[in-house]
Parts: structure tokens; sequence; C-alpha cells
């Protein structure tokens, strides 16, 4: 027990400089100059005193117009949560749902403990804790909501890749935690996940990984487990480009501010992948390993150049190249992708169970994922080293000004 | 941005004060569990500041929630920690904080006369000597399990 405790927010006060001193490497990222960015990694503008505590003083901000952890670098760790509402579960039972994981978030995102969290002590920093919540086509099923069901979103038709295991896939809600540190993801985690307990049970975890913060500077792009810089071609965060694929703006009340996830568990078949040669890898993809350009240029910011053809008059980038068959048809016809990587056991013949927990957000599946994916799905040569082993499809409520609980307007 | 966000967390303690910030409450919250239904009990948990130059006393206080409201702390009771109700109130020395906590000190609400319910939100006025009442909306019940708690309460043992 204790009788007399210091001020609780002082330390959070604290915070308030730390962060602004930060805030220029935060907003240089948000708007792509890299160079500007990675300077604030540098001991010198951190202080050696401080670094041992950089990556836990780091906050991504919860309120505004979108939800939190979508429009930013890649954390280090993540789950993706899916729920199943249990047979009680009204659309009153969801919003207090959603109050409770709302006020969890919001106090999770500053590093601080959620109320009655029975470990506080766990709460050591923000640690650019992010978690953001979105339903599944059932959901809507369940509580008689289709009418509020944004436009292009549903189910995603079959695709013939599709290996696809109920395990992985599914779900009515979708809660998607992630942060730089393990324990910080595992203790957010798990206040959240008590507070989802009685309106719904867990269908499914998803546990991945990127970058630890300082291996690569903001805004570059992650590589994934098969070496591939994977990312290229995304919208650039905080600008008009990223807000046109990805936020939308009609539509229902809730979804205001709110995206489409394609949610695809996609398997990586290394053990023959590592077969190949370096040159055969560059022509699945149509990219360098060394550095993403495509195989027409020079540096990953490259356009690549489709037309291009060799001497012999065979395509530079092949006709079953994975860019050239995920290059847009439409001007409209892109996603945000923001893959994490998995890694979930090695077999006793030491084959590894890796792969991506990849994301597609975007306004509208119809118009942008389904056709993309539609055409990797009829030739893309490195379906012969992935497949989507999980799929699922959520739609990602609106951000939250203050005094306001997630998906308000979809369940008051 | 960030001290925007500070005071708003602060906003429905100030909402529901007098203009004088005498006493300060942080982060409450009420227990939702299988005991919070309609004729059963909980408690409100969470951090009061005395601002004031001088000593006040935590002396009760008043929910439409719940028929009773008790002031409860932790004692020794045949060499076991037990809670209990305190006639005398809980003590807050000037410019200090006390914690009601599970396992600890609380505002211990009995007779409920409803369920309570995970994620529901409740109204509370705290009583202090020495201090005005202090009504504070917008309390969420949290589904909590914990705090090794075990009631010492005579109001409780009659009416459960």
């Amino acid at each position: 027990m204790r009788s007399t405790t210091p001020p609780k927010r002082k330390w959070t006060t604290n915070l308030v400089t730390r962060r602004g001193f930060l805030g220029g490497g935060a907003a240089a990222a948000a708007s792509g100059v890299i160079g500007v960015t990675g300077g604030a990694y540098a001991a010198g503008a951190v202080g050696a005193q401080n670094l041992e505590t950089f990556a836990a003083k780091r906050e991504l901000s919860f309120r505004g117009n979108h939800q939190m952890g979508i429009e930013a670098d890649l954390q280090a760790v993540t789950n993706f949560i899916a729920f199943d509402i249990k047979p009680t579960t009204d659309k009153a039972a969801m919003l207090r749902f959603m109050s409770l994981i709302t006020d969890d978030i919001d106090r999770l995102s500053r590093g601080e403990p959620v109320l009655a969290d029975p470990s506080p002590e766990l709460a050591i920093g923000a640690a650019r804790f992010s978690a953001y919540v979105g339903f599944g086509p059932a959901l809507f099923e369940k509580l008689g909501l289709q009418a509020q069901m944004p436009t292009g979103f549903g189910r995603l038709p079959t695709f013939k890749v599709d290996q696809l295991q109920d395990q992985h896939s599914s779900g009515d809600v979708l809660i998607h935690i992630a942060a730089d540190d393990p324990v910080v993801l595992a203790h957010g985690t798990r206040g959240i996940v008590r507070d989802a307990m009685p309106f719904a049970s867990v269908r499914w975890v998803q546990s991945g990984f990127a970058h630890t913060p300082g291996m690569v500077p903001p805004g570059i792009t992650h590589r994934n487990l098969m070496g591939q810089v994977d990312g290229t071609a995304n919208p650039t965060l905080g600008t008009e480009d990223f807000n046109q694929v990805v936020w939308i703006e009609d539509g229902p009340a809730w979804i205001q501010g709110g995206t489409l996830l394609a949610y695809r568990r996609i398997a990586m078949q290394l053990d023959t992948w590592d077969q190949l040669g370096t040159p055969s890898k560059e022509e699945v993809i149509g990219r360098k390993l060394s550095n993403g350009a495509p195989l027409t240029g020079d540096k990953e910011s490259d356009i690549p150049d489709l037309a291009a053809r060799h001497p012999n008059g065979l395509s530079v980038i092949p006709e079953f190249a994975h860019i050239r068959r995920a290059a847009p048809a439409s001007p409209g016809e892109r996603i945000f992708r923001r893959p994490f990587s998995y890694e979930a056991g090695i077999s006793t013949a030491g084959s590894v169970d890796v792969g991506l927990l990849w994301t597609a957000y975007q306004r509208n599946m119809d118009n942008q994922f389904i056709p993309i994916q539609s055409r990797l799905d009829e030739l893309d040569l490195l379906n012969k080293w992935t497949a989507p082993i999980g799929s699922a499809e959520f739609a990602i409520a609106g951000g939250v000004l203050d005094g306001e609980v997630i998906a308000e307007a979809l369940f008051s | 941005m960030r001290k925007f966000a500070l005071i708003l967390s602060s906003l429905l303690v100030l909402a529901g004060c007098s203009t004088q910030v005498e006493v300060q409450a942080t982060d409450l919250w009420v227990k939702s569990s299988e005991m919070s239904t309609a004729g059963g009990m909980t408690a409100v948990y969470g951090t009061l500041t005395n601002n004031s130059g001088d000593e006040i006393v935590l002396s009760g206080g008043q929910t439409t929630l719940a028929g009773l409201v008790e002031v409860h702390e932790m004692a020794m009771i045949n060499g076991e920690m037990k809670m209990q109700e305190t006639e005398a109130g809980l003590t807050i020395p000037a410019g200090q904080s006390i914690e009601l906590e599970p396992g600890g000190n609380h505002l211990m609400f009995m007779q409920l006369t409803r369920d309570l319910l995970a994620g529901d939100k409740i109204s509370v006025t705290f009583s202090f000597t020495g201090a005005d009442d202090l009504v504070v909306d917008g309390i969420i019940a949290k589904p909590a399990e914990g705090g090794d708690e075990e009631y010492h309460s005579s109001e409780t043992e009659v009416d459960n």
C-alpha cells in the first residue's frame, strides 16, 4: 500500500520535452526526408546518456483523423489479433468494448499502464506503441449492420494461389498492435486482450517483426526474408498521394478517415528459393536484390521501364516478373503495403516456417487490391515460392478525437 | 499538442469540480466482475491528490449505482490483512496523494442498484472533510480480478 505517491503526470510531462526534441525526426520521416531523419539517430543529437531510452520515449499520436499504426514507419514487433464476438455481444456491448479499448490504446500509446493494470511496472515506455481496430464482414452480418458496410468492402474472392487455413483466416474484430520493443508489445497485448474477453474470444494471433529501431533509417524500405526490398512504390507517408490511396473520405460516418485492410499470411518456400542464383531471383521480382532498383534502373526509386528489351529482344523485366504483373493497369489501382515478417518455427529437417504478415490498405478493395491480386493470380513467377495461407478483410474505423470512442458512430 | 492531451486527460475531473481544484482525481476506474450485479458490490480505484495546503479526509461518496457507499482501508484483523470500513475516512495530507487500489484502500459500493457491465461509465461524487465534493463523470468499468481481495465488512456480510 502506498499512502503517498509523487504526482503521476510529472514523468509524463518530462516526455513532452523529449518528444518535442525528437519531433523533427518524426516529421522528416513522415515527409520521406531520409537524410535529415538519419541525423536524429546520431549520438550527438540524442545524447549518449539518453540512447538507452531512445526507443522507449518515442511516441506515435493516438488522437487524430485516422487511427494510429498505419501511416507510420514499421515498428520492430507486432501482433495481429482477430476476435470473434460472443453470441451475447450486441451493438451496445460493442460500444462498451470499444470504450475500454480506446482508453487502453490512448494510455499505452503514451507509455502508461492501462487502468487496472496488474503489472503497471511493465509500462516502461511508449516505444512507438500503436494499435488500431477493424471489423470483418461477419461482424456486420451478426449485428445486422450490413447497411454500414463501406463501399468496396466484403469477403475477398478465392484466388487460384490460395492455400488458406481457417486457423489463420477471417475474424469479426481485428486489433493490430505494434511497438519497437517486444516487452512493450507483450504487455500492451495483455491489457487489450484482457479487456476484450467480456465481449469476444480470440480467433487467431499472428506475430511478426521488422527491423529494430536504428537498423535502417525511417522511410527506408525493409527487406523481407527472401532478401527482397519489400514495399517499394508505396505512397509516401504524409502526402496527398497517401490520402488518395488509403484514407476513405465518404460513406458511413464511422468509416470516414478509415481504410480497408486486405490481410494475407504469405508463406515463403525458402528451401527452393535459396537454390536460385542472384540473377534468377532478380528476374522473378524484376528488381535488384542489392538495393531494390528495377532491373532497368540504378536506385530503388527509379521507375521500372517495362518496355525495355535486351539486344536479343527479350524484356529486361520479364513478362512473368512480379513488379510487371503488380503494376497498376489504371492510375487508381494502387495500395499501401506495410508487411511484417513472421517466423513460426523450424522443422526437424531444417525447413523454416517463415513468410509475411502482408497488409494492403486502400479505399476500395474492388478497385485496388482485387484487380492487382487477380493479375498476380494469373501469372507471377513469385507464386512458385510464395503461397497465401491466411486471409482476412477488415474495415478500419476512422480516427478518434478527444472524448470519442473508436467506431462510436457504428455502434451508437 | 502534447500539453493539450494532458489537460484533456484531467478534463473528467475538472468538469465536475468547483472553481477551486482542491482535490484532483486521476486514473479512476470501477471494477466489473461477477459480483458487480444488481444487489452485489464493487469498488472505485484511482489516485486522489490534495492540492491544498491543509489536510483533507475522504469521508464517503454517492453514486446512483449503489445503495451504500463506504470508505474501506486495509487493516490487520486476526493476523490477516483485510479490508474493512473506516469510520474516520482516509486522510490525504496537504500536497500529497493517496492510491485507491485493489488490495488496498478503496471506495466500496454495496447494494448495487443495477448490473455494472464491463465498459459501462458511471458518475461518482467523492465527499471530503475539509474540501468540497468532487463529482467525476465517465469512470469506466474495467473487467478486473486480482489484488488478493478479501472483504471484512459487517454490512457486506449481512447483505450477501
